[in-house]
């Protein structure tokens, strides 16, 4: 796998460059995933803003609230809920889609035709990936505040002013930029991941190879995403 | 056209291909002949370059196929075409960008007119209207998916043109079509094809020379006469077994 993602970092310079592919898959993996990311960092906005309410009440300090959830999101919940639905809604199909051409032939007749497969294929996918991941990280950030917002003033009566600005104060940019920071790495990883897992997949296998298959790509990536996570985490706020 | 020079290849233990020599003469249909599991699929990959051997040789239009890597196989693969077992098109596009597909990757640029005309050119090689092009592959029937892939595969003039079990499958009408279009193929764009085939009858219709293989090696080659009489055991049974059926 690691050659696999070497091999196709190395192919994004090399041409022909292919811009139509990676705006096709930027709407299958980006355009596709709004509403679920979007759902998501809405409802989580709301649940996180309530549960922050419920601890902060306990020393009187409703007004951080508003900051709390907005960091949170920014740092940790936004670019990891968002890798873990887009892998549950893109990555699978990723995997399952290249399993399919791989076990019916259509990737060895795309190498007879003199066309590089990890080229036309991953590639594509690995820039969608890079682009879109973050974008939709600021989508569940949006989302997501705006929940918590809804409901620390209209459900948990905060006052809008410390709100917002304990939001302010607390938020810094580089606290958002180090959240999308670590989505552009989880899209590589998932990129690579799910694309290497149907391409790899075993024709012998059939079907089932290529279910087996996503299910492997679903979890392995899953499992990456915490464990980069944690090491992206360490390497910003140290001990 | 192609030679293939003492071929070794094993997978694990399991011996596929053991010491195979051939001679494919440019413009001819050579047909390999031999049972699940001889070989067969694995000796035509060779030829295309998608397996390494363990030793030996192929020489494709006196270029050495196995010692490419990398952009000169890429470049060494414009002269084939292959149509595959199960057709392998492209599902997620229609009868017109599966056919497209190998001329707009070997000429980027090509204009949408001159792109159109030789696909429909080749389409009708194969006896397909225009008004299949919009249809996706999961639209045709077996037999013009067949068709579909071949036109794809010659739709850039190749050299050489590979099926694999072209008539695997279809029923003995659409056989006897596809039969017609590899004997049209090599009369009327004059290429040089090799088949992989289990299917007697087929073989013995279109092949200028015939090989059998059995058990990794060859049993018998020479033209459907030649092989006809050959007093190998496996192929005495294995034609004996198909005449009596007729």
């Amino acid at each position: 796998m690691m050659l696999f993602g070497g091999e196709t970092v190395a192919w994004v310079f090399r041409p022909p460059f292919r811009p139509e592919l990676v705006l096709a898959q930027m709407a299958a993996i980006g355009v596709g995933s709004i509403f679920i990311v979007g759902t998501t960092g809405f409802f989580t906005g709301m649940v996180f803003a309530l549960q922050v309410t419920y601890a902060m009440a306990q020393f009187g300090a409703e007004g951080y609230v508003g900051g709390s959830v907005a960091l949170a999101l920014a740092r940790e919940l936004a670019p990891v809920l968002t890798a873990l639905m887009v892998i549950g809604r893109s990555g699978s199909a990723i995997t399952t889609e290249l399993g399919t051409m791989r076990v019916t032939e259509q990737i060895d007749a795309m190498e007879t035709m003199a066309v590089n497969p990890v080229q036309y294929l991953a590639v594509p996918r690995f820039l969608a990936a890079l682009a879109m991941f973050p974008a939709l990280t600021m989508l569940f950030n949006t989302l997501g505040y705006m929940g918590g917002y809804l409901m620390g003033i209209f459900v948990s009566d905060i006052p809008p002013g410390p709100f917002i600005e304990h939001t302010r104060t607390m938020v810094e940019t580089q606290d958002v930029t180090h959240g999308l920071f670590k989505s552009i790495i989880f899209g590589g990883v998932v990129a690579i991941i799910t694309t290497y897992r149907g391409y790899a997949a075993k024709p012998a296998e059939g079907s089932r190879g290529v279910g087996e298959g996503t299910t492997r790509a679903v979890v392995m990536s899953s499992i990456a995403i915490l464990v980069f996570d944690y090491v992206l985490t360490l390497g910003s706020v140290g001990k | 056209m192609i030679q293939i020079r003492d071929l070794h290849k094993s997978f694990g233990d399991h011996k596929v291909i053991n010491g195979i020599t051939l001679d494919v003469e440019r413009g001819t249909t050579f047909v390999v002949l031999g049972g699940s599991g001889s070989g067969k699929t694995v000796l035509m990959k060779h030829v295309i370059g998608l397996l390494k051997p363990d030793s030996g040789t192929v020489f494709v239009d006196g270029i050495e196929i196995p010692r490419l890597e990398g952009p000169p196989l890429t470049e060494a693969r414009r002269m084939f075409g292959m149509v595959f077992q199960g057709a392998a098109l492209f599902d997620s596009m229609t009868v017109y960008e599966n056919v497209a597909f190998p001329l707009r990757e070997r000429q980027r640029g090509i204009a949408t007119d001159e792109l159109r005309r030789r696909v429909v050119e080749k389409l009708k090689v194969v006896d397909l209207d225009e008004d299949v092009l919009t249809r996706f592959p999961a639209e045709l029937s077996g037999g013009m998916r067949k068709r579909v892939a071949l036109a794809r595969a010659v739709v850039h003039d190749p050299k050489v043109v590979l099926y694999d079990e072209p008539t695997t499958g279809l029923d003995p009408i659409t056989t006897a079509y596809v039969d017609d279009m590899i004997i049209s193929a090599k009369q009327r764009l004059g290429v040089t094809s090799m088949v992989i085939s289990h299917d007697i009858a087929s073989a013995f219709k279109v092949a200028d020379k015939i090989a059998v293989l059995y058990d990794g090696h060859l049993a018998a080659q020479g033209t459907p006469e030649e092989v006809r009489r050959s007093d190998h055991p496996f192929v005495q049974r294995y034609l004996s077994l198909w005449f009596e059926k007729q």
